[in-house]
């Protein structure tokens, strides 16, 4: 899978993962891949939720100990 | 959430009722709806200049500051400002500036004045109404 940019909102509460996820989602193009990294555990349900708004595909997405990742590709 | 219109009344003005009204905001903003918040009575701290910067726990819950620090959450100035940058509509309640005798200067700079007739009128084909 090719990423075209990789956001790390570790750390990060609520809504900043989703205040960040979007703002670096506005600067990319149709079809780009955005790999979200965050520990925040409403993230899981939050950023699944705010890509189905946008129209967003979440691609997949894993956890890796305390680290969600989530792979969005932008509509 | 693109066509759906979020309208808010912040009418308190602890600090949790600022991550209340500041997080469901910026969260419907970031998924492209479009938003306003009303602020009236002491929910113009929200807004305040120097008010919004330290914000008062509610009576009885002051235990709880201690979790905010360890939650990293963003500070209520930085959630203003975030709000701000999404295009979100801030209106601070007119009537309620000149009872507590507060000149719009004494808010933060891009806050709209108005009356309750100015909420309504933006609030009127809201999809989502929220008071907090």
């Amino acid at each position: 899978m090719e990423v075209n940019k990789v956001i790390d909102a570790k750390g990060l509460a609520c809504p900043m993962p989703i205040v960040k996820t979007k703002k670096v989602m506005d600067e990319l193009n149709s079809g780009d891949i955005l790999e979200v990294h965050a520990t925040d555990k409403g993230a899981k349900s939050d950023l699944s939720a705010w890509a189905k708004s946008g129209g967003h595909e979440i691609l997949k997405n894993t956890e890796e100990g305390d680290v969600l990742k989530f792979w969005i590709k932008k509509a | 959430m693109a066509n759906t219109k979020v309208a808010i009344i912040a009418a308190n003005g602890t600090l949790f009722d600022a991550y209340k009204v500041f997080n469901l905001a910026t969260a419907a903003a970031a998924s492209d709806a479009e938003v306003g918040i009303f602020f009236t009575f002491e929910g113009l701290n929200l807004i305040h200049k120097e008010a919004h910067k330290n914000l008062p726990l509610p009576v009885g819950k002051e235990h709880f500051g201690e979790g905010f620090k360890q939650a990293n959450v963003p500070s209520i100035e930085e959630l203003a400002g975030i709000a701000q940058e999404l295009g979100i509509r801030l209106i601070g309640c007119q009537m309620t500036m000149d009872v507590m005798n507060l000149e719009k200067d004494a808010f933060i700079d891009g806050i709209e004045v108005g009356g309750a007739a100015t909420f309504m009128e933006y609030a009127k084909d809201a999809d989502i109404t929220l008071s907090f």
